[in-house]
């Protein structure tokens, strides 16, 4: 019997994000840790958490300042290379009321820089709830160490308590890897794309169409290689910002730097994708001719209608995606979602709202519910997208569309549709 | 600076240990946190995570629940669970936001009683100690809360303390049960591990109890005093490759550093070398012989190592023993690497 909560599209919709279930409010429940998302957005695990974001200035270093169990799960980010660029500052329970470590921070950031072969070109100190709860001034901290060590300091803060906040760590960790570029002659034919901490994925028109706009250097934090190429981010003319999680990075950039930016969203619906190329063209003053990635895209799509017809799919949010707007898009394509396990916002609610009216009885689930702790399957399925949906649906074809190389635009949906066509194959 | 790592990672703390004893047991576990420190037990400390379902819940606190103090919204979400889950009890587990802002863990305690009519154990861990103190508190107040009852004795039943994942390795409890069935006794029961809370209160019918790591101490002695139940200490699942490499080592000077019993266990079968046992953890002097120490901090490890032939402690640890050109015999700690083979 299946006792995880859930509520249809129609239903959610017919309340409205103010009077949202307690059981989709994080805030009204206790939070269940499923083993369906920890490996794939526990903070710091898996993934881009504040700690290995605060890392994604080439050449960084980070201290993490805080009691042993906040960098506990770090040592997972040593699988990925990072061990020699991680260091702790331990705090005791002493330190935790009276805040006097604070006075230390600028000697371990000396004795740390000691350890390294090469000279940081920064160093991240990570700050966590204790901080967030005395209200330490964490700049001025940085100042003291970047005066005593000669290195550029930066803070990175790994709030927990805040991350329903208007700026939630991992927006205020965009705006700090950026915060490290100084103002510069600006390029006319440069570009940076903000967004994602790793690079989108090669094969992206959006390099192709802005090449043939005049863009030459396309800029993205996760391709620098070195300090000098993190530096030359701010000759950028614009900004190009793909997650909206990057905007209060964006306006402190158009702020420091004087680059404006211009915002666009990851979208899984053809039509929209279009629309939204042809707003930028004209923010840029050009026409782009996408027919050709919009073809290879429409195509990916079709056949999977053409071979599999109506395929039932439950949608996760472990994956690279808004949960509610790739259930949209599936559905548009002829496919049926009956379950979507993801975070209601208000951001995506609009997608809701357009999903109620196309698909009403998809049923949608909080993975941090503790209900979750009692959910089994009771409609069909034919596949699983996400890595948390493919927890619950193990037995079923998937796809974790989880990589670090970041799906958009056309790009994006062709990559979707080749790789579940590939996982109902048997192939993938 | 003694409180500075530059060479490991953090080892497993309080809160981790704490919700390890709990697990098993059929309760609801909250931990007093935001959710990173749910994320850090669940996602890494706790390896049952992903094959024994539990009730382990996070908070979910947020910044004004901490500054305003809203334990009646804590105690009211705990209540809701519990009427969506059948649970035989609560635990709230400390954290550092708790920590912080002083929270009174008897208050909360009574409050969660009242509203939820189940026993409720608070452990105030607030993330800066180790995983056993976090155990030891759990144990401790887990028998003194259920264990009330004198049972008549079973003759051949051996209770053991200690079994987590964080002390052991294991997330079953077969190879321990097995080892000391072997051994002579007609009933093993792992109190936390495949086991549930019937088997803590009816503990006083056991023989004897064995405690396989220190956090277990506190409770086994409460139990002694109580019921008159003794306990020894000891090890009975130590990795045969690691046996089997020290049956090389002749004239040796050795170091072994793991938890404390442990560590004792594999120098009692160490009988051709000079071996000293160290810990990151609790030492026990009671357990201990004379040159035993604990290890404080990187940079005392990294000395201490040196005037030692061989070394058999977890591979992590040798990242901070710089300069140890010694034999390295890796002995995985769960608490220490979260590696272990299952």
């Amino acid at each position: 019997m299946n006792n995880a909560y859930s509520i249809t599209a129609a239903e959610l919709a017919a309340r409205g994000f103010d009077d949202l279930p307690e059981e989709l409010n994080s805030a009204k429940h206790m939070i269940y840790s499923s083993p369906a998302t920890l490996d794939y957005n526990s903070p710091g695990a898996k993934g881009f958490g504040v700690k290995r974001a605060g890392l994604a200035i080439p050449g960084s270093v980070m201290l993490l300042v805080a009691p042993g169990c906040c960098g506990r799960n770090t040592a997972l980010l040593n699988e990925l290379g990072y061990s020699e660029r991680f260091f702790y500052l331990m705090l005791d329970d002493t330190d935790i009321v009276t805040g006097r470590y604070l006075k230390k921070i600028p000697q371990a950031c000396a004795e740390l820089l000691e350890e390294c072969e090469t000279k940081p070109s920064a160093v991240v100190i990570c700050i966590t709830c204790v901080d967030a709860l005395l209200g330490t001034d964490m700049e001025r901290v940085c100042r003291a160490c970047a005066d005593k060590t000669g290195v550029p300091t930066i803070p990175a803060y790994m709030y927990a308590l805040t991350r329903e906040k208007r700026l939630p760590p991992m927006a205020l960790v965009r705006k700090s890897v950026y915060s490290l570029l100084r103002p510069q002659k600006r390029v006319s034919t440069a570009c940076n794309l903000l967004g994602y901490f790793s690079a989108l994925e090669d094969g992206c028109e959006i390099y192709d169409l802005l090449r043939s706009a005049g863009i030459k250097m396309i800029g993205e934090i996760g391709r620098c290689q070195t300090f000098e190429e993190y530096s030359a981010l701010s000759k950028a003319n614009f900004n190009l910002v793909l997650n909206a999680e990057a905007r209060h990075a964006a306006q402190d950039m158009q702020e420091r730097l004087g680059i404006p930016f211009i915002e666009l969203t990851r979208l899984f619906r053809l039509d929209k994708i279009r629309n939204q190329y042809r707003l930028l063209g004209q923010a840029l003053g050009v026409t782009f001719d996408d027919s050709e990635y919009y073809q290879t895209a429409l195509e990916s799509v079709e056949r999977i209608q053409d071979k599999y017809g109506n395929v039932k799919i439950a949608v996760g949010e472990c994956l690279n995606a808004d949960s509610f707007e790739l259930a949209l898009a599936l559905t548009e394509y002829g496919c049926t979602v009956p379950e979507i396990y993801g975070t209601v916002g208000e951001r995506n609610f609009v997608f809701i709202k357009k999903l109620a009216e196309v698909s009403p009885n998809t049923r949608i689930y909080s993975n941090l519910s503790p209900s979750m702790l009692g959910y089994r399957r009771d409609c069909e399925l034919d596949a699983a997208l996400g890595n948390d949906a493919m927890y619950y649906h193990r037995d079923l074809p998937g796809i974790g569309f989880q990589d670090e190389a970041q799906p958009f635009g056309y790009r994006g949906v062709t990559l979707l549709f080749e790789r579940l066509s590939a996982a109902l194959e048997g192939t993938g | 600076m003694s409180n500075l790592l530059k060479h490991l990672s953090p080892l497993a703390p309080d809160d981790s240990g704490a919700c390890g004893v709990f697990y098993e047991l059929g309760g609801i576990t909250v931990i007093c946190d935001a959710g990173g420190c749910a994320g850090n037990v669940c996602g890494f400390d706790e390896p049952r995570w992903h094959e024994k379902k539990s009730a382990l819940f996070s908070a979910g606190l947020r910044d004004m629940d901490a500054i305003l103090g809203r334990d009646k919204l804590l105690i009211d979400k705990l209540a809701k669970i519990t009427e969506q889950i059948p649970a035989a009890f609560t635990a709230i587990i400390g954290t550092p936001v708790p920590a912080v802002i002083a929270t009174d863990y008897s208050a909360l305690q009574r409050m969660a009683e009242r509203k939820t009519g189940l026993p409720c154990i608070t452990i105030e861990s607030d993330g800066t100690r180790g995983y056993d103190f976090g155990e030891m508190l759990a144990y401790s107040r887990l028998f003194r809360t259920f264990a009330k009852e004198q049972y008549p004795t079973k003759k051949g039943k051996l209770g053991v303390i200690g079994a987590t994942p964080l002390n052991t390795g294991l997330t079953r409890a077969g190879s321990i049960t097995n080892s000391l069935t072997d051994k002579g006794w007609n009933e093993v029961v792992c109190l936390g591990m495949d086991s549930d809370l019937s088997e803590i209160v009816r503990a006083s019918e056991c023989e004897k109890i064995l405690v396989i790591s220190p956090s277990g101490i506190k409770a086994a002695e409460y139990m002694q005093e109580k019921f008159d139940v003794s306990f020894e200490t000891g090890y009975p699942v130590l990795p045969e490759d690691i046996i089997q490499r020290t049956k090389f080592l002749s004239g040796k000077h050795v170091l072994i550093v793991h938890q404390q019993f442990a560590a004792n266990a594999l120098r009692n079968i160490i009988t051709n070398c000079d071996a000293t046992c160290a810990t990151w953890f609790m030492l026990d002097p009671r357990y201990a012989l004379k040159d035993d120490f604990t290890i404080r901090d990187e940079t005392t490890f990294r000395e201490a190592v040196q005037s030692y032939d061989v070394v058999i402690a977890d591979k992590m640890f040798r990242r901070a023993a710089r300069g140890f050109s010694g034999e390295w015999i890796d002995f995985p700690h769960y608490a220490v690497s979260g590696a272990a083979e299952f």
